[in-house]
């Protein structure tokens, strides 16, 4: 069993003394879709939504102000350089900080705006993303104590898996799925997507559908079911 | 074994209570957080489990575990920054609108007494549903969410109160986290694929299903801007 999973197979290695990243079609894919991304994040102007009022014909047009926007796009561009790092990189605690990058920044993206019942959902996200970083560190510590090492690499040559790796892989997997808003998290991160300023708020979607792919990965490194 | 026989067994007896400890700490804080209902102590108690991560990490007790903790250490500090400065934006936008109006179940703009609300509600209500809980999946689960939608709208135009919709979007929540937990042990436990399938299937079904509660959420804010 090595990192060759999913129909792909090694292109290589960029050792960086402790820190060896490895590079199979799978990550690059995914590390450029985030980079291309974030690209035309970068360039776009933020929509301007037109809400329906209930109950008349009116409607009634949202716009972001100037000072926002820059600071949103700011931290938008950073939201998805820390996906493109979490999709490339080869070291399970690289992968927890990256995650708990991205929880920071969206909670960062939608701090700004004005709506009352936005903020009460960025703030109810907030907490879950600072309760699941707990399983999240806890369980690459779990995977580090019961296998000596968090590289991946290393990781998937082991021939067995122990029931500790398995429970640790189990909690990354909680913990991904608390800091990217999934499961039964997802209401919060529902609300926070209703302001207005799109494009950088399709980041915050994007990285959690990223991330959950590359924790799949990580998750069938470490447990080799097949 | 992985732990060198120059440390001695007493401290790597140590790692098995140190792990119990963080968890049962962050199990505190959780407990602390249910019964809590100020959101700032909310967010005080929040930082105890992000400590007893780093419990769990600090367990591991080699190098690159210590070296491990202080990113940790930094996120949290990161993350309850950024969510005291929504708490604080938030309360300060909350200030001037005032709290406690009722409002209706399904808030309609216009009155819709319409003759099959009074005969048929049941009946319709209980075809849809049992339709979609054959099909199951996302179609069944629209399917039979269009039912109950249906059944509730016509107990409200017959005057009958009906539960909340905060609970219904509560157990589509736990209905995904079947779906996500299917994903899963399709990836960890393949040889369990029926229960993987029949979890995801059914998952995704009462989801949609009660997907139609966030309907009437949203329906009930735009009345409270009024």
């Amino acid at each position: 069993m090595d990192v060759s999973i999913l129909g792909a197979h090694l292109l290589g290695y960029i050792p960086l003394g402790d820190i060896v990243l490895y590079m199979t079609p799978f990550n690059l894919f995914m590390f450029a879709a985030a980079l291309a991304f974030t690209f035309l994040i970068a360039i776009s102007k933020t929509e301007a939504q037109v809400e329906a009022e209930f109950g008349s014909l009116k409607d009634r047009e949202v716009r972001v102000g100037r000072a926002e926007f820059k600071i949103r796009r700011f931290l938008a561009i950073v939201c998805g350089l820390a996906t493109a790092g979490a999709m490339i990189t080869g070291d399970l605690f690289d992968f927890t900080l990256f995650i708990c990058l991205i929880g920071i920044v969206n909670i960062g993206i939608v701090a700004a705006v004005k709506q009352v019942d936005v903020l009460d959902a960025a703030y109810q996200y907030g907490l879950i993303a600072m309760m699941a970083s707990l399983p999240l560190f806890g369980g690459a510590a779990l995977v580090l104590a019961s296998t000596g090492t968090i590289s991946l690499l290393q990781i998937a040559q082991l021939s067995s898996t122990t029931p500790m790796m398995l429970l640790g892989s189990i909690l990354v997997f909680l913990g991904v799925a608390g800091e990217s808003g999934v499961a039964p998290f997802f209401a919060t991160k529902a609300e926070m997507f209703r302001t207005p300023g799109s494009p950088f708020l399709l980041i915050i979607h994007l990285s959690s559908l990223l991330v959950i792919v590359r924790a799949i990965e990580i998750m069938l490194i470490i447990n080799k079911p097949f | 074994m992985i732990v060198p026989d120059v440390v001695s067994p007493v401290v790597v007896a140590l790692y098995t209570p140190a792990v119990i400890v963080g968890i049962v700490a962050g199990l505190i804080g959780l407990l602390g957080i249910s019964f809590e209902k100020n959101d700032l102590h909310i967010l005080i108690l929040t930082d105890l489990v992000g400590i007893a991560m780093l419990v769990i990490v600090a367990a591991v007790g080699t190098d690159l575990a210590e070296s491990l903790i202080l990113p940790g250490l930094v996120v949290e500090l990161a993350e309850i920054l950024a969510i005291s400065e929504v708490l604080m934006s938030r309360e300060m936008r909350k200030n001037g609108t005032k709290e406690g109006k009722h409002v209706p179940l399904v808030p309609l703009p216009m009155k819709m007494d319409m003759e099959v609300l009074h005969t048929a509600p049941v009946f319709i209500s209980v075809i849809l549903i049992a339709q979609g809980a054959f099909m199951s999946g996302f179609t069944g689960g629209a399917v039979a969410g269009a039912g109950i939608l249906f059944y509730v709208l016509s107990r409200t135009v017959r005057g009958v109160p009906s539960g909340m919709w905060e609970g219904i979007a509560g157990a589509s929540g736990i209905a995904w986290c079947f779906w996500l937990a299917g994903f899963m042990v399709f990836f960890v436990f393949p040889q369990y694929w029926l229960l993987a399938l029949f979890l995801a299937a059914f998952g995704i079904f009462i989801k949609v299903t009660f997907k139609a509660g966030l309907i009437g959420v949203l329906g009930r804010e735009e009345f409270k801007k009024e």
